[in-house]
């Protein structure tokens, strides 16, 4: 409490006063004509009227000690008065309900004292309008988060010329639905047209640790086919996720997970969807089809602590389709494994550090042999084995610079005997947490008959973000 | 079926928890170890209190492993600082872990910031101001006044979780404050050296221990909140460092040591190395010992110790 605002409050406390002495014989001679017993006993009620006020002036002041001695820092406005709500037009301050200049009636219960808590009240009591007011002036406080994320790429091949190429605007939607579940949405905007990438609603709540997301979403198949084009860590997804899972995991489905309850980090997921690729187009998503064409999901994920600075993270998955329709009703088997080795010097985490990321993927699947003919018309599919891996390592020098070298190996998903190598430098700038610059050379060799057997590419990526972000625990 | 029996039962003994048959503690996660030591203070042995972070790390960089939603998963309680200090690791770890009870806003999701007045409260949102925290500074630990409030902020948490100990909790705590009002008397009374000098950080840590010791921000190496600097920034920034004669350059000690110490040695500042959390160096071993390293750190450097 100032002690201005003592004053001020000694000051008002002794005009009420004074008012109330002077305001006596005015309202005597009011009332009827009385004798000296009726002027005596008027007198009487103004002494105890007089006595009354004076042990109120008494608790005020010592309340005021109290306010003075345990918050001297307090705002320097006159006790019971109220600042002006913004916008308000000059005048008296607002007054907050005076109890105490009320006069106290003959017989009445002595005056109450506010304490502490009671004035925290008050308080409250005359701001709280105005906290309805500021929030009145956001209808939209329970949109969900929103981030907008551009990415785009310069590229130049010796095969494919060279292009300015506009790979996405990415709108990210999310929010809790209720307290059982949240929902998040990815929409994506390409030359291509626009396409919902993600929709899914995640329960928040379930015991036993278990999580269900049903919906559009990426199916937990490995580690980087759950990443988004702009998330990965290179300019374009691996050849063998993009050829084998065919690009990222998407997926409409259901998908549940269980976090194993002991003291070592086990992950468990089961899924089941229409398909598992957003660019797989063995199977239509708008087409319904027989139990046996869904495709089933189990993954095992766990994680070491080598050491207080490197972990290892080891998954397997398997995605399962018992038959598949354009390859006959045949079977489609995905296996893939895994392993990522990370060095985070507790100290240094933002600074120092690298990541070693591998996976590997077979593919068991009926592909269409040789090109029906007039003779021959019925075409004939045989069980391929093909498999395909990538691997990369990116140290961390600052906080900014981030180089990396990927290799990558593919055999085709048709005839395994063809294959294709590449080997990608890279670096990264982060400008800041919200801004990328990448650029990747990479040079590839292949034996496929229908392609060149090399090629150089270049490119220069540029990635930004807006609004809100989250660090996910996929992405991390 | 005997010999598969053996097996099973050994895989069995293998999964249960390692505290089975113990008296049965609340599990307290914190996510700084300062709230570990201050948990355990008021808590006394009805806790058994970890911390996420280890103390050497930048707070807004802890590392996500899956480990620690493992340890989450089997918490009873978690405690944080709040103010959103913790957004680059907790609220993915929390959503991990599939343990209900200490999602965001659940009863044993211990904020705290509660009772703390936050400075640096930004006027405006916008990301070309840095990586900045919206509800306001969240390096309030370094203060020990507002250590005050961390007690509060526990017992009440503790409290309102179990309240059958709340009179145990709150007798732990006003033990505690005791000895705090006693170590801060003694910190006003060593740190009087410090009032008025001006020093640069790297991030902007040390505010609230500025504030409550009377030092004077002059400015960050860092060009906003979690931007590295640029050449030109720097320059500037010793061009200005030189004509207002700034005393101390402060670096936290999960910076780099390079540039602070050239931007010291380029204006004649003094270099001070200084941990932000507790365990943060060896001698900060509780959160007393964590403020005595500091305040005897930054009182040295400005005596020319």
């Amino acid at each position: 409490m100032h002690r201005s605002a003592a004053v001020w409050i000694r000051r008002t406390i002794a005009s009420a006063i004074g008012v109330m002495v002077a305001a006596g014989p005015f309202t005597a001679p009011a009332q009827q004509p009385a004798g000296d017993a009726q002027l005596r006993q008027e007198l009487d009620t103004v002494k105890e009227q007089l006595r009354r006020v004076e042990q109120q002036m008494r608790q005020q002041e010592e309340l005021i000690r109290r306010l003075i001695g345990e918050r001297p820092a307090a705002p320097a406005a006159p006790l019971g008065t109220a600042p002006a709500p913004p916008g308000a037009p000059p005048g008296p301050a607002v007054t907050a309900p005076a109890r105490p200049a009320a006069p106290a009636q003959p017989g009445s219960a002595p005056a109450y004292t506010p304490d502490i808590e009671e004035l925290k009240r008050m308080v409250l009591q005359e701001i709280q309008p105005q906290l309805a007011a500021a929030n009145k002036t956001f209808p939209s406080q329970f949109n969900p988060a929103i981030g907008f994320i551009v990415d785009t790429v310069f590229s130049h091949s010796r095969q494919k010329k060279s292009n300015f190429e506009f790979r996405s605007a990415e709108i990210g939607i999310s929010g809790n639905i209720d307290p059982f579940a949240r929902a998040y949405g990815i929409i994506n905007g390409t030359p291509d047209g626009v396409d919902v990438e993600e929709a899914a609603i995640v329960t928040t709540s379930l015991p036993w640790g278990l999580t269900v997301k049903g919906g559009r979403f990426f199916a937990e198949f490995g580690r980087l086919s759950t990443f988004h084009d702009h998330d990965l860590p290179f300019v374009n997804r691996p050849m063998v996720l993009d050829q084998y899972v065919d690009g990222e995991s998407q997926a409409d489905g259901v998908e549940v997970n269980w976090l194993a309850p002991i003291p070592h980090y086990l992950s468990f997921t089961l899924g089941a969807y229409n398909k598992i690729g957003a660019e797989n187009d063995r199977v239509d998503n708008r087409i319904p089809r027989d139990l046996s064409e869904f495709t089933v999901l189990g993954r095992v994920n766990t994680f070491f602590d080598l050491t207080d600075s490197i972990g290892l993270d080891v998954g397997a998955s398997d995605a399962y389709t018992p038959e598949v329709r354009i390859d006959g009703l045949k079977e489609r088997n995905l296996f893939g494994v895994d392993v990522t080795l990370r060095y985070t010097p507790l100290s240094q985490a933002a600074y120092r550090g690298f990541i070693w990321g591998t996976e590997i993927l077979v593919n068991h699947e009926a592909r269409p042999g040789i090109t029906p003919t007039e003779d021959s018309p019925k075409q004939i599919f045989r069980f391929r084995d093909a498999f395909g891996l990538y691997s990369y390592l990116e140290p961390r020098l600052t906080r900014r610079y981030y180089p990396g070298l990927l290799y990558e190996y593919v055999q085709d998903i048709d005839r395994p005997s063809l294959s294709t190598w590449a080997i990608s430098p890279y670096f990264t700038i982060w400008l800041s947490e919200f801004q990328r610059l990448r650029l990747q050379y990479t040079h590839l060799e292949s034996n496929r008959p229908a392609t060149r057997p090399t090629d150089d590419q270049f490119f220069v990526q540029w990635t930004a973000i807006i609004g809100s972000h989250v660090h996910s625990f996929r992405d991390r | 079926m005997r010999r598969l029996l053996l097996p099973l039962l050994a895989i069995l003994v293998a999964l249960l928890p390692a505290d089975v048959g113990a008296a049965k503690k609340i599990r307290v996660v914190t996510t700084i170890p300062d709230l570990a030591d201050i948990t355990r203070q008021v808590g006394g042995d009805l806790v058994d209190v970890s911390s996420l972070a280890t103390g050497v790390e930048d707070v807004h960089a802890v590392p996500m492993k899956p480990s620690y939603a493992v340890v989450l998963n089997r918490a009873d309680v978690v405690i944080l600082m709040g103010l959103e200090m913790e957004h680059a690791f907790l609220p993915a770890l929390l959503e991990a872990s599939r343990n209900p009870k200490i999602q965001r806003d659940q009863p044993a999701y211990i904020d705290c910031s509660v009772y703390v007045t936050p400075l640096e409260v930004p006027t405006r949102l916008d990301r070309s101001l840095g990586d900045i925290h919206p509800m306001g500074n969240p390096h309030f630990n370094l203060d020990p006044v507002n250590a005050k409030n961390i007690v509060r902020a526990i017992v009440d948490g503790l409290s309102r979780n179990y309240p059958e100990h709340a009179a145990t909790f709150k007798k732990n705590g006003d033990a505690y404050n005791a000895k705090l009002d006693e170590a801060i008397a003694r910190w006003q009374r060593e740190a009087a050296p410090l009032k008025g000098k001006k020093f640069v950080t790297y991030h902007p840590d040390l505010i609230y221990f500025a504030e409550r010791f009377g030092m004077v921000q002059f400015g960050t190496i860092e060009i906003r909140p979690g931007i590295d600097p640029t050449p030109a920034h720097v320059a500037d920034l010793i061009e200005r460092m030189r004509q207002n004669k700034v005393d101390l350059v402060v670096r936290e000690l999960h910076y780099p040591a390079g540039l602070a110490a050239t931007v010291a040695q380029a204006t004649g500042a003094k270099l001070v190395e200084l941990p932000t959390m507790v365990r943060g160096v060896p001698e900060a071993k509780d959160y007393i010992s964590f403020v005595d390293y500091n305040v005897r750190t930054l009182v040295n450097a400005v005596k020319g110790g």
